[in-house]
């Protein structure tokens, strides 16, 4: 026998020879490529998963940034207003100067708000609706526009729009509009810097870039434009607040002294002193009288005041961006965490076929940290190449869709990619630390054993020493409850895994049935198709306006506001409704301040019949009390309902004072310039119609990158459990067991585990979903329930079975490749 | 401390299991072994010899008794100062070779070299090997033996003060096993490396400086063998 002591080429063997080259780097990390390379289609789709999730996360977050970073400048490089109010006329310049003694700059924004359509009157049928556009002189002082695309108006003729709705309407620089009836060409789409959100009002429920629209045309169109005017002034504080709560401080007592010295022609901005001379007005002080004859022309009302920090149209966007990188960043987390424990379990299952190899390593001196590090290099190394892919992707492709989807639903605008610290934090650092942390638990923990445990193969962390004692029941079940038990780990992240497909699946599916029933149930229990608004129930004669219109029925609303609790300042509808209304059907007699509400106010606020609910005036401190008699099905709004005259007692107004007429046809036989406002069906439908248009697509997006997110969670999964058991599958093939046996031992069982799996996390993200809802709906005005119907979970659970279906095409696959060698060469 | 008692198991005791099924395994183990000595621990299956090995190796540890090294006893040693212990002064060489399936022979061998701030060359103890050739194979292309040459480049590039090895030959048909031996033999005469080898074979003890019968967890004899024979000339 020979001891094969060879000599090398050019190399003499010196017996005991300590090589003189520098310390040997650490052999093991030649391993991780070749690990890698082994089972690349575990790994590929893992970085595919994890590029995906954190390019997703990295463009929103670095759109976010950028476009918010570009909304910050507007207000320097636009001059953003303050805040703005509203007067019922046209102020006397004696009451302008009393307001701007308050320590503002006004700056008129008088705007009329008219029909537009793409079809001139003659052409219009009664299918097409019109929508309203905002119509302001151009702006050069305040709130001024940027101009995104075309050129700002230059003479009669020619209007420039909003962008966001010529985008949703499909309206181009060039196209003709009709204004009214005038035609007007569009010469320029722009982005106006105090409606960056296109609200009408801002009490209203959603925007809606599709039904209003804001324009800019030059002065002399404007004043040739035939519809009433809305006295609008922006106003800027000339010492400017320094903090947030002075800022509230500072524009809660300009809207008190604004309100006083409107309804006092300038006489006072005391609210004290104005309750004297009401008092000396009712006891006709002939002093008081004289007064009073001296400021008539100068008295008016405030209509509407909203400070620049309230102002839904200017800060809906960035807060709605804001909750959307927020949201992203926790899916992101929770989604990379199911990655991990996957990279964890993965390991896991390495360290227990490499246990013979690790118990030599640390009977040979290896420190568990040296193993602990080397097993938690390719989950690393896999998740940097990732953040940098995702990273790159994020930068590029989803940066730009995330603006896109930004630029759909608000009017933005234009912004510059910015370089974003916290994107890179939040989607390299902080998904490297829960990789990191996760795997870090579970190898340790694995790890903690002794080298004999590694070396004897003894690596079960339970301490029962006998297999747990099952029903009798069929060989083949028992069999597979013990499969269930051995991949406890792997089957347990399946469901996490699963749960978060389906919470995906829950918004994709459910979010457009919300909003079609929501549309359903509109069409079905709305009050009426126009609710006319007046300015004054009396004309300028002071005759009662009337209307020959059949189906129109006198009724009155005014709006207040909800005090104390979680959703302060809240508007409310209060509706008075005629005796016998054909409109808002309450048949049971209301008397006092007995009410009821609508369904979406109970739900919101959580009433019940028999609460009293307490309600204020939103420029006065003036509060009333109703207590709730019965709940109005009415999904509209949040609303209070009672009788006409009970309304007309308690607001202290003439016993046959109305606000106007709700009607299903439209009225032609008032004068425009005697209505305030047409409320139709589209507007109250506008959230609805919004939230289809900004999300509908994407929700179809969302269904497909679920079904695939869950084929590809779902084939990593089984393969690992497949793998982890390829000895046993082997061993049972060699005892004869045909495949299609095999598979109905695993691949029933993961089946079984999958729709079960499907069934409860259906459940569980219905009730996400719900939540999530809930918490979107209280940040806006107004409410409507998630609505997911029994064919909608029906269809989550079938695409979750379907994606599984593809998967066990596979699983049988590699079942079926698993050699019959595997069980001989792995007994000892 | 002379150089006799190099390594020193002094009343070693051991059982596994609790009640009933406690069962003894070593029961008081008493012996020496001088530096650069090849000992051989003989004994039927069940006698305690792999259970000592593992507690000489410092990857199990004693009841009662203890087993010291140079002077250092092992049960005053935390974990951290076992694993360097082991990491300076022990190779392991197991019956069932251990090697790491997806580094060729070269890069298992590198895998015990790391731990070393002075390993032996590479490139040389693959030729004493007889594995120059093969050094880029990966384990699964190997033979039995070559397999288990290529544990013991592991275990012997540190330049152990310390061999252990457990049945390295119970895997191996004959004619391989003798040339483990040999190679075995050759590593303990070359390096001056202490050897301790687990076997159930008699007939290795006649390569062996110094033989410990081991049965029912004791002692029964303690051989120096004064004419031991080359691995080449063993038969069983």
């Amino acid at each position: 026998m020979a001891t094969n002591i060879k000599k090398s080429e050019g190399t003499a063997y010196v017996p005991g020879a300590v090589s003189s080259k520098r310390k040997v780097g650490n052999p093991l990390r030649k391993r991780l490529f070749r690990e890698m390379k082994k089972d690349w289609k575990k790994y590929f789709v893992l970085f595919l998963l994890m590029v995906f999730m954190i390019g997703l996360a990295s463009g929103i977050d670095v759109g976010n940034d950028s476009m918010m970073a570009a909304i910050d400048e507007s207000y320097e490089k636009y001059s953003i207003e303050n805040g703005h109010f509203e007067l019922h006329s046209k102020p006397t310049p004696e009451l302008l100067k009393e307001i701007e003694s308050e320590g503002i700059t006004v700056y008129e924004q008088f705007y009329k708000d008219l029909s537009e359509s793409r079809k001139a009157p003659i052409e219009k049928t009664e299918d097409d609706k019109d929508v309203t556009v905002r119509i302001f002189k151009i702006r050069t002082e305040v709130n001024r526009a940027c101009l995104m695309k075309g050129a700002m108006p230059q003479k009669a003729g020619e209007i420039a729009i909003d962008k966001n709705h010529a985008d949703a309407n499909g309206i181009k620089v060039g196209d003709t509009l009709y204004i009214g009836e005038e035609a007007f060409t569009v010469s320029g789409l722009i982005s106006s810097s105090d409606y960056t959100t296109l609200f009408r009002k801002n009490s209203d429920f959603m925007f809606n870039a599709i039904d209003f629209d804001i324009a800019v045309v030059t002065p002399e169109a404007w004043e040739s434009l035939p519809s009433s005017i809305f006295y609008q002034y922006a106003f800027m504080y000339n010492e400017a607040p320094a903090t947030d709560s002075e800022q509230k401080e500072k524009a809660d007592a300009l809207m008190e002294k604004l309100a006083v010295l409107s309804a006092t022609g300038g006489f006072t901005d005391e609210k004290e002193t104005a309750e004297e001379l009401k008092n000396k007005i009712q006891s006709q002080d002939p002093e008081t009288m004289q007064i009073l004859s001296e400021k008539a022309g100068s008295i008016n009302e405030l209509t509407d005041f909203v400070p620049e920090y309230a102002n839904q149209a200017i800060h809906f966007a960035p807060e709605d961006m804001g909750s959307d990188k927020a949201m992203m960043s926790v899916l992101a987390y929770v989604f990379i965490g199911v990655l991990a424990f996957i990279f964890a379990i993965t390991t896991s299952n390495t360290i227990t076929s490499e246990s013979a190899v690790i118990g030599t390593l640390r009977a040979t001196g290896y420190t568990r940290g040296e193993i602990l590090r080397h097993y938690m290099l390719v989950p690393i190394i896999v998740t940097l190449l990732a953040s940098a892919a995702g990273n790159a992707v994020g930068y590029t492709i989803f940066k730009d869709a995330a603006v896109s989807l930004y630029y759909n639903s608000y009017s933005l605008v234009t912004y510059e990619t910015r370089w974003n610290m916290d994107a890179f934090l939040t989607t390299t650092i902080l998904p490297m630390l829960l990789m990191m942390l996760i795997n870090f638990i579970v190898i340790y923990r694995k790890l903690r054993l002794s080298p004999l445990r590694f070396l004897r193969k003894d690596l079960r962390s339970s301490k029962r020493k006998k297999a747990m004692r099952l029903p009798s029941w069929s060989f083949l079940k028992r069999f597979r409850l013990r499969i269930l038990f051995d991949n406890m780990g792997g089957y347990l992240v399946l469901f996490v895994g699963i749960a978060f497909v389906m919470l995906m699946l829950a918004f994709s599916i459910g979010l457009p049935e919300t909003l079609d029933h929501y549309k359903g149930q509109m069409d079905e229990n709305l009050i009426s198709n126009y609710q006319y608004v007046l300015k004054g129930y009396k004309d300028e004669e002071g005759n009662v306006i009337a209307t020959s219109e059949e189906s129109a029925e006198k009724y009155s609303v005014t709006s207040l506001e909800t005090i104390g609790g979680a959703h302060k300042g809240e508007e409310i509808s209060v509706y008075g409704y005629e005796n016998q209304s054909q409109y808002i059907r309450i048949g049971e007699a209301l008397s006092g301040n007995e009410v009821w509400i609508s369904s979406p106010y109970q739900k919101k606020f959580m009433l019940k019949v028999g609460d009293t609910i307490t309600l204020k005036e939103k420029y006065e401190d003036k509060s009333y009390d109703f207590v709730i008699r019965g709940i109005y099905d009415y999904d509209g709004a949040l609303c209070v309902f009672l009788p006409q005259e009970n309304f007309n007692k308690t607001f202290g107004l003439d016993a046959d004072a109305f606000t106007g007429f709700l009607s299903n046809n439209a009225i032609s036989d008032i004068d425009y310039e005697n209505i305030y406002t047409v409320v139709t069906l589209e507007e109250v439908m506008s959230i609805a119609t919004q939230l289809d248009h900004s999300m509908g697509g994407m929700m179809d997006m969302v269904a497909w990158v679920c079904l695939v997110m869950a084929i590809l969670m779902m084939y990593l999964l089984t393969k690992i459990i497949i793998e982890k058991n390829s000895t046993s599958i082997s061993m049972v093939k060699v005892l004869g067991y045909e495949n299609k046996e095999i598979n109905s031992l695993y691949i029933l069982l993961t089946s079984l585990v999958v729709i079960v799996s499907a069934i409860a996390t259906a459940a569980l993200a219905i009730l996400g979903l719900a939540g999530v809802f809930r918490l979107y709906m209280n940040s806006l005005n107004g409410w409507f329930d998630v609505y997911i119907s029994p064919m909608g979970i029906a269809k989550m659970i079938l695409i979750l079975v379907v994606s599984y279906a593809i998967v066990a095409i596979f699983d049988m696959m590699r079942i079926k490749k698993i050699p019959l060698s595997e069980a001989l060469k792995n007994v000892e | 401390m002379s150089e006799v008692e190099f390594l020193k198991v002094c009343n070693v005791c051991k059982s596994f299991g609790e009640g009933d099924s406690r069962q003894e395994v070593l029961r008081g183990m008493d012996f020496t072994v001088a530096k650069g000595e090849f000992c051989v621990l003989l004994g039927p299956s069940g006698s305690g010899k792999s259970t000592l090995l593992n507690i000489i190796g410092g990857i199990d540890s004693a009841d009662d008794g203890y087993i010291s090294i140079a002077g250092d006893k092992l049960r005053d040693m935390d974990e951290k100062t076992l694993t360097r212990y082991r990491r300076k002064h022990l190779g392991y060489v197991f019956q069932l070779y251990n090697l790491i399936p997806n580094l060729n022979v070269k890069e298992n061998i590198e895998v015990g070299a790391y731990l070393s701030d002075k390993p032996l060359d590479i490139d040389e103890l693959l030729n004493t090997l007889g594995l120059w050739e093969h050094r880029y194979k990966l384990p699964n292309q190997l033979s039995g033996g070559q397999q288990q040459r290529t544990s013991i480049g592991r275990a012997i590039v540190k330049n152990p003060d310390i061999l252990l090895c457990d049945e390295p030959t119970g895997a191996l048909d004959y004619n391989t096993s003798k040339e483990i031996l040999k190679l075995i033999e050759d590593v303990n005469r070359k390096y001056g490396n202490t050897i301790i080898m687990v076997t159930h074979n008699n007939a290795i003890s006649d390569m062996a400086d110094h033989t410990i019968k081991l049965r029912d967890g004791k002692v029964r004899k303690n051989i120096t063998n004064d004419n031991k024979i080359s691995a080449v000339d063993l038969d069983w």
